[in-house]
């Protein structure tokens, strides 16, 4: 954990700027303000110190502090890259810490901008990105993604990494965090079952609805999902629905908050499609009183066969998935009509969020220390571990360690090619991220009919398109 | 001869409701102690019959995953001196607004109240600069001082109803003989308060005990997590990694302490309750 | 009495008050001063906004309904707890027979399970009964099955007509032992010779707790219901763990989970700490109402 030696010394600037926040001097406070914003942030326009070995001219000496999120992943992955780092730094102290509650707990430094010099904000309590963007808490990655790549001195950090691995981190053009785990989303069944029961993993939706009928007919339920804590894992089918047949620019224009997005064609045969899914009972029985880790436990245990999620699935159910599972990726099939992209067209975005704080102290140490984790050594040795794939190219080599979820998401992802999309408005619009949450959770629920969904969306955008004190991002 | 039977059946009636909640009170948590036993799967595939096989592992796995040796002895160092401190200023403070009249006493008393209603984790993030301040960040005197702090409020406020409630005949007669009114608190009152005392006890130990967001913020140092930490800690690992049995059975380690404490007390309870029997 | 009397306030005073001052008074009022602000939460910088949060406040429509469930809870939960622990209490303690004022026998062992939930940490009663509730494997529902009254079965955390009742009924599952434990004590310490007085004049047991043993208990049941009140108002951690967004079609959310949402979620930590000055009026205005309803009498005897 974070030792009080490394909370530093109050210099005489932070005294100023802790009494600043006990209000003991309320205009001081905006003062001291505007120092914060431009005090330690590494603008581009400084040189580098640089070097061959050493392109981001990080310093030899200077301690490294990593903060991360230890959850679904685990800490010896980052234990590997902390030591490859030492490995090309050995004068430097490093310290890798690894919590739960980030919010809670990097809140206060960041605060006193006294935040580590690496954190990866994931898990729950992850502390929302476009808040510290929007109040300069991030250092802009550009030099890292200019820089060489490890493994090949003539390429960029930025050519090495997969198509749309960076959309979600775009803030105003820059990219402003690095999210590693690149994930594939759609639906998952055990490749064990369906050979048992001589299904095939369809094409089209209406040969996924007569699956789900044979399924039910076999006792299962088709799906389940996790109404209380996870409804949102079915934006994903809905928005594969409507980008393969609308094309990219059905989502595009819902996260622009234009004006009668949700209410598209597309989005509307999406939509129906999945309230006939509830419609029908496909859904397990009491889905929406269940949690995500019980509906997922449901599913592994047989009493579901499909389930919408995204590529971490196996990591987390690890524990409790029974041998000879097989766990295996659907792509999500195609609409009824005519489809701009086609079937293998996937919905993908990278997670597991590193940041580099603008405050931090070793500023081009963190930059390094994320420049190290993108090499093909420490990208492999985290598929190794995890079954999750990286954001770096032909990684793992494509290697899938014994598990067919791996293999699958290597697959689908290969095939997708260029054709990967996702959507941003949950990372810049929390409030209208909930309200979608509420309402997918109805739509499954048998709540809500299509139409009831697609305007109470259509609605809730519109208010934060109206609302000056938001925010607004484009792509 | 009625009465006796209608004595009878109101007995029957009077056991009757009584065990239907001490079974809806206990079940649950029987229920949780026979889970940490199972394997995951048989958690979930058969969650209300007896464990296939009986997974010690499991406790093995929380103690070492989170060091549940460790983190218990920190947690009674810093809830057993919490508590001394806590009952000591509370009783003091809550005699003096129950007792004495001035002007100022129902300022003071709704301002303790009002520490009650604030939500906590707003206060967090100035508390910290405060804690930090006075030099006392993520060590135990801090985290204490700062329990105490926020205990005071419920203790306050519960014994000065309770202090309100004791007759002033006995007081008015020891300062007659000569005592000081501190002595008066301190030999006469405080003793006649021992059930409330008690009762206002037991609940600080367990909101203590229980205390998850001061040490988070105040406490960052992994080897002085006390104990609630250490658990978050545990079920969030668990939550991810779907190992729910590990997580039950650190959650039965730790509430055994809890439970041989209250065990232990209850009879203080029952002695304290009969001293007020004698009055 | 006079005698010391000053000197005795001061000193008793002194070491809680300054206790207390420092560190809950001074970081409380920063925070209500941050609610004049429009911090976002991650930065130093705090822009002065004034009644700013207030007013949006007043207009919110997520903020009132929210307000509308804490309300709910307000009327049912203190209420059944408290109902509940004078009954087990009073049976524990006078419910034996008549004309005696034993409790029924075995009251330590009631007594001890009563207690249980309440040494729980809160995270793991909702871990609990998410599996209690599981509408296809859950304790509940297979109970109901079982005594044959299947057709009560409910999807107690995903149907918007029962989510919050479920969430209160493990309100007052955990809150019940600790009140019987407080009734208790408090019914001990009434003399016995009332009740020998009242059995002579011939009352039955009932008329006994309710001309008697409750108008005695009335202190105690106050604090018991600007507690159980103050619960009500600020509940969260239940509701964050089993309910995390704000439960099916926003049925659950209550108003300190959309303060830790306007927070932590949104980035609004100025809006979120007026949330919290609000909050804690109305426990203020629920504990003067509690209390003043009954002036300021000294009960002794």
């Amino acid at each position: 954990m974070l030792s009080n030696s490394q909370i530093p010394e109050a210099s005489r600037r932070q005294v100023l700027r802790a009494a600043g926040l006990i209000g003991l001097a309320v205009p001081g406070a905006g003062l001291l303000a505007g120092c914060a914003t431009t005090s330690g942030a590494a603008s581009p326009a400084e040189t580098w110190a640089a070097s061959a070995g050493n392109p981001l001219g990080v310093d030899a000496t200077a301690p490294l502090d990593v903060v991360i999120f230890d959850g679904g992943y685990g800490d010896t992955f980052c234990k590997y890259d902390v030591s490859l780092y030492a490995k090309q730094f050995p004068k430097a102290k490093t310290a890798l810490n690894g919590i739960q509650d980030i919010e809670s707990q990097m809140q206060p430094l960041f605060v006193a901008d006294t935040p580590p010099d690496v954190l990866d904000n994931s898990g729950a309590s992850a502390i929302p990105l476009a808040t510290l963007v929007a109040d300069g808490q991030l250092a802009d990655l550009a030099p890292l993604l200019a820089a060489p790549s490890l493994d090949d001195q003539s390429t960029t950090v930025a050519d090495t990494l997969l198509p749309g691995a960076l959309t979600a981190v775009q803030f105003s053009g820059k990219t402003m965090a690095l999210p590693y785990v690149y994930t594939a989303y759609g639906f998952w069944y055990s490749a064990s079952l369906f050979r048992q029961n001589g299904w095939t993993w369809p094409t089209e939706w209406s040969a996924l609805v007569a699956l789900a009928a044979e399924i039910k007919a076999k006792g299962l339920a088709p799906f389940s999902y996790g109404g209380t804590t996870a409804p949102d894992y079915w934006l994903r089918p809905l928005f594969s629905l409507a980008v393969k047949q609308g094309g990219d620019q059905a989502i595009i224009d819902i996260d622009n908050l234009k004006s009668g997005a949700w209410l598209s064609e597309p989005m509307v045969n999406a939509a129906k499609a999945v309230a006939a899914l509830a419609s029908n009972g496909s859904f397990l029985a009491g889905s929406s009183g269940l949690s995500h880790t019980q509906a997922q436990t449901a599913w592994v245990k047989g009493q579901a066969g499909i389930y919408a999620s995204g590529s971490w699935i196996e990591n987390e159910m690890k524990g409790i998935t029974p041998a000879g599972f097989d766990m295996t990726f659907g792509a999500v099939p195609l609409l009824d009509g005519t489809n701009q992209l086609p079937v293998t067209a996937l919905s993908a975005a990278a997670s597991e969020t590193y940041l580099v704080p603008a405050q931090a102290k070793n500023l081009r140490g963190g930059l390094e220390y994320l420049r190290t984790m993108l090499s093909k050594d420490a990208a492999t040795e985290f598929t190794s571990l995890t079954h999750a794939p990286t954001i770096v190219k032909g990684a793992a080599a494509g290697q899938s360690f014994g598990s067919t979820a791996l293999a699958s998401t290597n697959a689908a992802i290969t095939a997708a090619g260029a054709n990967t999309f996702t959507y941003l408005y949950t990372g810049w619009y929390p409030t209208l991220a909930k309200t979608g949450k509420t309402q997918i959770a109805n739509l499954l629920a048998g709540r809500s009919s299509a139409e009831t969904f697609l305007n109470a969306m259509q609605s809730a955008a519109d208010s934060v398109a109206a609302d000056s004190s938001v925010a607004k991002h484009h792509r | 001869m009625i009465e006796k039977i209608r004595s009878a059946l109101a007995r029957v009636a009077a056991h009757g409701v009584l065990a239907v909640w001490a079974l809806a009170a206990t079940i649950p948590m029987l229920w949780a102690l026979i889970s940490a036993f199972k394997s995951n799967s048989d958690l979930f595939a058969a969650p209300w019959k007896l464990p296939s096989s009986w997974h010690f592992d499991n406790f093995v796995r929380a103690w070492s995953k989170a060091d549940i040796g460790g983190y218990l002895m920190n947690t009674l160092i810093v809830v057993l001196s919490a508590l001394a401190l806590t009952m000591l200023l509370g009783a003091m403070a809550a005699y003096v607004l129950a007792r004495f009249p001035f002007p100022g006493n129902r300022v003071i008393y709704y301002g303790f109240v009002a520490g009650m209603a604030f939500p906590l984790f707003l206060a967090l993030v100035p508390l910290f600069f405060v804690v930090k301040n006075l030099g006392l960040l993520g060590t135990f005197p801090g985290l204490i001082l700062v329990y105490t702090a926020y205990s005071l409020p419920f203790t306050v406020f519960f014994l000065t109803g309770f202090f309100r409630t004791l007759p002033a005949a006995v007081a008015e007669a020891a300062v007659l003989d000569g005592c000081s009114q501190e002595g008066v608190f301190f030999r006469v009152m405080l003793p006649m308060a021992k059930p409330g005392l008690i009762s206002v006890g037991i609940f600080n130990f367990l909101s203590m005990w229980n205390q998850y967001l001061l040490p988070l913020v105040l406490n960052p140092d992994q080897h002085s997590y006390v104990l609630s930490q250490g658990l978050a800690a545990l079920a969030v690992q668990q939550g991810y990694q779907s190992d729910w049995s590990a997580l039950f059975a650190g959650m039965v380690i730790a509430a055994l302490p809890v439970v041989a404490v209250y065990l232990a007390l209850q009879k203080k309870v029952q002695t304290g309750l009969s001293v007020g029997l004698l009055k | 009495m006079r005698h010391g009397r000053l000197r005795i306030i001061t000193l008793f005073l002194a070491a809680p008050l300054t206790l207390y001052g420092v560190l809950v008074a001074s970081p409380l009022i920063q925070a209500f001063y941050i609610s004049l602000t429009s911090w976002t939460g991650y930065t130093s910088a705090k822009p002065f906004a004034g009644l700013a949060n207030y007013r949006r406040l007043l207009h919110d429509p997520a903020f009132w309904q929210a307000l509308e469930h804490n309300a709910l809870l307000l009327v049912a939960v203190p209420a059944i707890t408290i109902v509940l622990g004078l009954l087990f209490a009073s049976l524990l303690n006078v419910g034996a027979r008549a004309g005696s004022v034993e409790g029924v026998r075995f009251s330590s062992l009631y007594q001890k399970s009563f207690f249980l939930p309440h040494i729980l940490p809160v995270v793991i009663t909702a871990v609990l009964w998410q599996f209690l509730y599981n509408p296809e494997l859950g304790l509940i529902n297979s109970l109901l099955d079982a005594a044959g009254l299947g057709s009560l079965k409910q999807t107690w955390l995903g149907d918007p007509q029962v989510a919050l009742w479920s969430m209160a009924a493990i309100l007052v599952w955990a809150g019940v032992g600790f009140y019987v434990i407080l009734f208790s004590a408090a019914m001990q310490s009434i003399p016995k010779d009332l009740y020998e007085a009242a059995d002579l004049d011939g009352a039955n047991r009932l008329r006994t707790m309710l001309s008697i043993t409750l108008p005695l208990l009335r202190e105690t049941v106050q604090v018991a219901y600007v507690y159980l009140g103050i619960g009500a108002l600020d509940a969260f951690t239940l509701f964050q763990v089993l309910q995390p967004d704000g439960g099916p079609n926003n049925s659950t959310n209550v108003v300190a989970q959309y303060l830790y949402q306007s927070a932590f979620d949104n980035g609004q930590f100025g809006y979120a700490s007026a949330i919290g000055v609000v909050l804690c009026l109305l426990t203020l205005v629920l504990t003067a109402v509690t209390f003043g309803v009954s002036r300021r009498e000294r009960i002794e005897f």
